[in-house]
């Protein structure tokens, strides 16, 4: 009876649609859907401002505000564990709401260390109900999370105190916490299950050969002692990286963790890193209980563009012909979803080697081949030729003619060379870590992906001075360039723009997809945002060309799938049938974060967090939106 | 799950010695055959696997001198990575293992690959599941299965204008596209030198779409491959990989001197290949400092990382005076020669005539080659230096307007040249293509879109145009007995021409959908070799049996553009001419060679 409960709970925290929102990602399969169904197509149009939250983090000084990016995707917490809405600011400031009124009640301050040059973020926290800890007594329900600077903390889900019990003082130091947040620090909320509370880490991999090694380690839950930890790039001494810095995903049921890897370091040279480099790029499943892998999927062999695995692995039934499978769907940089049994890891399309051009840089083996899903088709078109350049006037259309002429290009896994070269997609996508939503048992995967060209090149590092700090992403239009120390290069990127500041390639510049994961086809697409305040100065009306875009959405039973992610200040509604646009709402900042959804005494609410987009060089705030039908 | 068992080998040979005891004179033979013997593959039951083709790579090969833009500078030698292919008997069995450090692979249709560094003892094969048999099935079985809604005019114009870089119907092109990424693709193709008619654009790319997505969900729908068969026993393969994923080795040529000397077409560079030390030097052909990359027909591969095709190396034949090598620079009004002696170059600078393409040489030392652009054929007197050129007549008015304005037209930067957007009726030009010396000294030329032949008498001049009543001829050859032999690339056929009965017979291809570049034909041993470039082989035809055996190449994604014939033992050189080059298995180029094993 107790193995038919246990399976029945985890059945229904991986796949039981409920009208809660547990995880970060609705279920520990990360489907981000809801079987909410009050906000509906036809009443959509109704949704009005129920509530507002705010963090705090608008008080901080300027020169920390601007580091900031609100990304946090609440969790609901179920009754016996206070029914609180918990999010955390991107200061990892722990907050519960009253789901109903958006009042505070209670806070946790890590107080984390703030000297880093790179965005502070967090965006979200775990619940575990730790069983081995007497109903009543504090810390049975507890919160997780890892703040910035690597400290795993856990907190009672009913006042928010420390767990007494866990590690020292309620908080253990994860892998890297020695270490400056300049070189390793966190992004994604942890997951947690079978006793175990278990991170990732995100690692600064362009700027250093020897990058921190992206390790995963799983600690106990009740005590915080380390129970396994696995290393991404074991036997690459010369590297590091293949971190985590997605959420992760669990089944139960089968006893697995899946690890969405990143690329091993640096992220655009690998003369350091002979040969596939192994489990970076790939999905990992590890034995929940031992963290021995159980099987791995590669999607990109010896990455040289960064196209790290950006998204969730999401969990569903693949059912086809009859038959239904257990499946995991990875989106990724590149443009491709990869549909895997996920209890064997074999893709359930085919995977053809598609042949790519090998490296000019000394030295550099590339991979000869990489590999493509037979279907569903490439997300994005990555060729970009100087007759497909676009512009607003023949002058800038010229302009990015020439450009084009002038660059090299050979299409997708066309390493970067010592001239400059098209980068389609560049590193921040195609997906990103917004991953994407997957409709009930439908197999349609909706979600968001990039489309703006970028370009690269590598220069030797002795031939130019020392450049200034630079980004992750040239996502602003700007050039910039990183040393990658312990290499002979500095790597310069930029997006492929006009003078008008204008990408080179034709609209929609970002979208929404929604793919028949089962049938293997693109079922419809839409431009995602307006680029109506991305020129010098905002215009009174949208021009919905689509625009670059981070975070994700989410789908209801209701038939709407939500999104924010663009450069607009947009809150919309999609039908998931057709992509048309139902509703959307002026946040007073974008929303660079994951809604979620849940229904709290009758009532149905939206909740996402606008923070602004660090990233995009747009304004920051702290506002934690609900949104609601009218009562009555 | 594959392992290498000794034991197994030498029970077998055991018994085998005791069954032939009472056979004394055959003994000494069965047992050296034995010991020669050294690998046995089978399948998962232990039934021996015959034509497994095995595939012997050295791992211990000197550093190459790649100093120059990732290629040998000039005039330095290098040593090529030398593999050899050998195929099971109907035993199972082959001597392929030798002494120092090798990569074997060994592939069976229906296999997994195996990769050891042993080829000695058993090897077990492991089946494919039924996914990876449909995926391993070569280009042109997918292709076959293409219908195109019923219009065949459509796939021919498909295949015309689609299938004389690449493989079509490859895992990388028949992955699922949308019918805008099909679109653009096409458009992609057609600015890289593809003439697909505008109209015919759309419906191509939908019906790429609808059609791979068919056979994808309906596998069952798509052929086997021709069973590889017995002979392959008897043959030996050997490979030198020259050059890099960017190169691409178009025609090539079997010197009397002994060396191989092979073209790369977009680098403009001659390989000079010592077959028996696997030794190879580079030589560059020299441009002029104001030549533009893409000569005077303009770059079209601007996105390229690497392109250094000022002259475009094409076509090679040899004067038999001398030795020297002739070379069709396709990109230059010009004719190059190779002096085999000094390496150097000699430019010999025409007046008129686009495109030179395919060459031959001619008893009386005269160089004959084609002007694919201009509809011309040019004649080179080495006595004289001069150069006669034959113009091949117009289809009508129109073509004869267009023919007489391409000189003013190459007046004009590449940039600003118009160029006509092409229609399934004018596919642009007449392009003469192939062309050959009969043994009674006449020329014979193709002409590829106009689907006719052209008869030039060199004595007189007297051009006779013949029509060629099947599409597609590109390149042809001639026999010892003067009949013409000529590929017609949409039929899928061979076709051979009768000079005295005017007769055409047409000769199905051992291979389903293949679409035959070119040929060429062993005047002593009377056969006729045919190039394959959607099936990873090529194909040997006996003139008098009008038998056919087919040689699959080790390589997937082979295409293969030019055949040489050794005069001396038949074996028969091809290359690996697939663009671009890093698509094909290996990412390398490689001239290959087919000889046949000792007895």
């Amino acid at each position: 009876m107790r193995l038919l409960a246990a399976t029945a709970l985890a059945l229904y925290s991986l796949t039981g649609w409920a009208q809660g929102w547990p995880f970060y990602g609705g279920n520990s399969g990360g489907t981000h859907y809801s079987a909410a169904a009050q906000i509906d197509r036809n009443n959509v149009d109704q949704l009005e401002v129920a509530w507002i939250h705010r963090s705090g983090d608008s008080k901080l000084p300027d020169h920390l505000l601007q580091k900031t990016s609100g990304q946090s995707t609440p969790i609901l917490l179920p009754p016996e564990a206070g029914a609180s809405l918990v999010y955390c600011s991107a200061l990892n400031k722990v907050m519960a709401l009253d789901p109903g009124s958006g009042a505070q009640r209670w806070a946790h301050d890590p107080k984390i260390n703030v000297q880093t040059e790179r965005p502070l973020r967090c965006r979200g926290v775990s619940y575990y109900e730790e069983k081995r800890v007497t109903p009543g007594e504090h810390c049975r329900h507890r919160i997780f999370t890892i703040t910035y600077d690597r400290r795993l903390i856990a907190l009672d889900a009913l006042d928010g105190k420390r767990c007494k019990d866990f590690g020292n003082k309620g908080e253990v130091g994860q892998f890297g916490n020695d270490m400056s947040t300049d070189y390793i620090s966190n992004s994604s909320p942890p997951v947690a299950a079978a006793g175990l509370i278990i991170a990732g880490s995100a690692v600064i991999d362009f700027h250093y050969a020897k990058a921190p090694r992206g390790t995963v380690q799983a600690f106990d839950s009740l005590t915080g002692k380390l129970t396994w930890s696995f290393d991404p790039v074991a036997g690459l001494k010369n590297s590091g990286g293949a971190n985590v810095w997605a959420p992760m995903s669990i089944d139960e049921n089968l006893n697995l963790l899946y690890l969405p890897t990143s690329a091993a370091s640096p992220d655009y040279y690998g003369v350091n890193r002979p040969g596939d480099n192994g489990y970076a790029n790939s999905v990992v499943a590890l034995d929940l209980q031992s963290g021995e892998v159980r099987w791995h999927f590669q999607h990109v062999r010896h990455d040289l563009w960064d196209y790290d695995s950006p998204a969730q692995p999401i969990l569903f039934d693949w059912k086809k012909n009859g038959a239904s499978i257990p499946a995991l769907a990875q989106p990724t940089k590149q443009g491709f979803v990869f549909v895997l049994d996920r209890r064997t890891g074999e893709s359930l399309w085919e995977i053809t080697e598609q042949p790519v051009p090998p490296s000019q840089i000394p030295g550099e083996m590339a991979a000869t081949t990489q590999p493509k899903p037979i279907a569903p088709p490439p997300l994005l078109d990555t060729f970009l030729t100087p007759d497909q350049a676009w512009g607003l006037t023949p002058w800038d259309r010229g302009q990015c003619a020439k450009k084009l002429k002038e660059l090299d290009s050979l299409g997708l896994f066309t390493p970067l060379s010592e001239k400059l070269t098209l980068l389609l997609p560049g590193s921040l996508g195609g997906a990103n870590w917004g991953g994407g939503a997957v409709l009930a048992d439908s197999g349609i995967l909706i979600l968001n992906i990039n489309t703006a060209p970028f370009t690269g090149q590598l220069i030797a590092t002795a031939s130019i001075p020392p450049p200034e700090a630079g980004g992750d992403h040239p996502t602003s239009g700007q050039r910039f360039q990183v040393p990658m120390k312990g290499t002979p290069y500095t790597v310069e990127l930029g997006t492929l723009v006009s003078s008008l500041g204008i990408p080179c390639s034709a609209p929609p510049w970002g979208k929404l997809m929604a793919v028949d994961l089962v049938k293997g086809k693109i079922l419809w697409e839409a431009a995602l945002g307006s680029v109506h305040e991305m020129g010098p100065f905002p215009l009174p009306f949208h021009i919905e060309w689509g625009t670059p875009n981070l975070g994700g959405g989410i789908a209801t039973a209701g038939g709407l799938f939500f999104i924010g992610a663009t450069m607009d200040r947009q809150l919309r509604a999609f039908d998931v049938s057709n992509g048309e646009t139902l509703w959307r709402y002026t946040l007073p900042v974008d929303a660079a974060a994951t809604p979620m959804t849940y229904t709290y005494r009758g009532r149905q609410y939206l909740v996402i967090n606008a923070g602004g987009h660090f990233m995009f060089n747009r304004e920051q705030s702290d506002y934690l939106f609900a949104f609601a039908l009218p009562e009555n | 799950m594959t392992y290498i068992d000794k034991t197994g080998i030498i029970a077998s040979a055991l018994s085998e010695v005791i069954m032939m005891r009472k056979l004394a004179p055959l003994f000494c033979l069965l047992a050296m055959t034995a010991q020669a013997v050294q690998l046995q593959v089978s399948d998962p039951e232990g039934n021996p696997i015959p034509q497994a083709m095995v595939t012997r790579t050295p791992l211990d090969t000197p550093t190459p001198d790649l100093s120059d833009d990732g290629y040998a500078p000039d005039g330095i030698t290098n040593t090529a990575a030398v593999t050899v292919t050998r195929f099971t008997n109907t035993q199972g069995q082959v001597d392929i293992a030798r002494e120092g450090k090798y990569s074997y692979r060994v592939r069976a249709q229906g296999f997994k690959d195996n990769y050891s560094n042993s080829a000695v003892g058993n090897l077990k094969l492991s089946p494919m599941n039924s996914q990876e048999l449909i995926a391993s099935y070569p280009s042109n079985v997918w292709l076959s299965q293409l219908a195109f809604g019923g219009d065949h005019a459509l796939k021919e114009v498909f295949q015309l204008n689609c299938s004389f870089c690449h493989q079509q119907a490859s895992p990388f092109m028949r992955n699922e596209r949308t019918v805008e990424q099909w679109v653009s693709v096409i458009e992609r193709m057609n600015t890289y030198g593809a003439r697909l008619p505008e109209d015919d654009i759309q419906p191509v790319a939908e019906l790429l779409q609808k059609e791979y997505r068919g056979l994808r969900e309906n596998p069952e729908q798509v052929p086997a491959p021709r069973r590889w068969e017995t002979h392959l026993a008897a043959i030996e393969m050997t490979e030198w990989p020259i050059g890099d994923g960017f190169s691409q080795m178009h025609d090539f040529l079997l010197h009397p001197n002994g060396f191989v000397y092979v073209g790369d077409n977009l680098f403009d560079r001659l390989y000079e290949i010592d077959p028996k030390t696997g030794e190879y030097t580079v030589y560059k052909v020299p441009h002029e400092e104001d030549a533009r990359v893409g000569g005077i027909l303009g770059n079209r591969f601007t996105l390229f990382p690497k392109m250094q095709n000022y002259m475009g190396v094409h076509s090679f034949a040899y004067s038999k005076k001398d030795g020297n090598i002739f070379i069709t620079p396709s990109l230059q009004q010009a004719l190059l020669e190779f002096d085999v002696t000094t390496k150097k170059f000699i430019t010999h600078e025409m007046s008129a005539g686009l495109y030179p393409h395919t060459i031959r040489t001619d008893e009386q030392d005269r160089i004959w080659f084609t002007l694919a652009l201009s509809s011309q054929v040019a004649m080179f007197d080495r006595e004289s230096a001069e150069f006669t050129l034959y113009d091949l007549p117009a289809r009508g008015i129109q073509e004869w307007l267009v023919l007489k304005a391409l000189p003013a037209l190459f007046l004009l930067d590449p940039e600003d040249r118009p160029l006509p957007s092409a229609d399934r009726d004018s596919t642009g030009l007449p392009m003469p293509y192939g062309i050959d010396v009969a043994p009674d000294g006449g020329i014979w030329v193709a002409r590829l879109y106009a689907n006719d032949l052209a008869h030039i008498e060199p004595d007189t001049g007297e051009i006779t145009m013949i029509d060629f009543p099947y599409s597609g001829p590109r390149r042809l050859r001639a026999d010892a007995n003067g009949n013409i032999w000529i590929v017609a690339f949409q039929n899928s056929l061979l076709v051979k021409y009768d000079p005295i009965s005017k007769d055409f017979t047409d000769y199905e291809l051992p291979v389903i959908n293949e679409l035959p570049y070119a040929l060429n034909v062993d005047r002593d041993r009377g056969t006729v070799w045919v190039n394959g470039n959607q099936s990873d082989t090529i194909m040997s035809f006996d003139i008098a049996t009008e038998g056919w055996k087919v040689f699959p190449m080790p390589r997937q994604r082979f295409f293969t553009r030019d055949i040489e014939i050794s005069e001396q033992d038949g074996a028969v050189y091809t290359t690996n001419s697939h663009f671009p080059t890093w698509q094909s298995e290996g990412a390398t180029p490689t001239l290959l060679r087919i000889t046949p094993l000792a007895d």
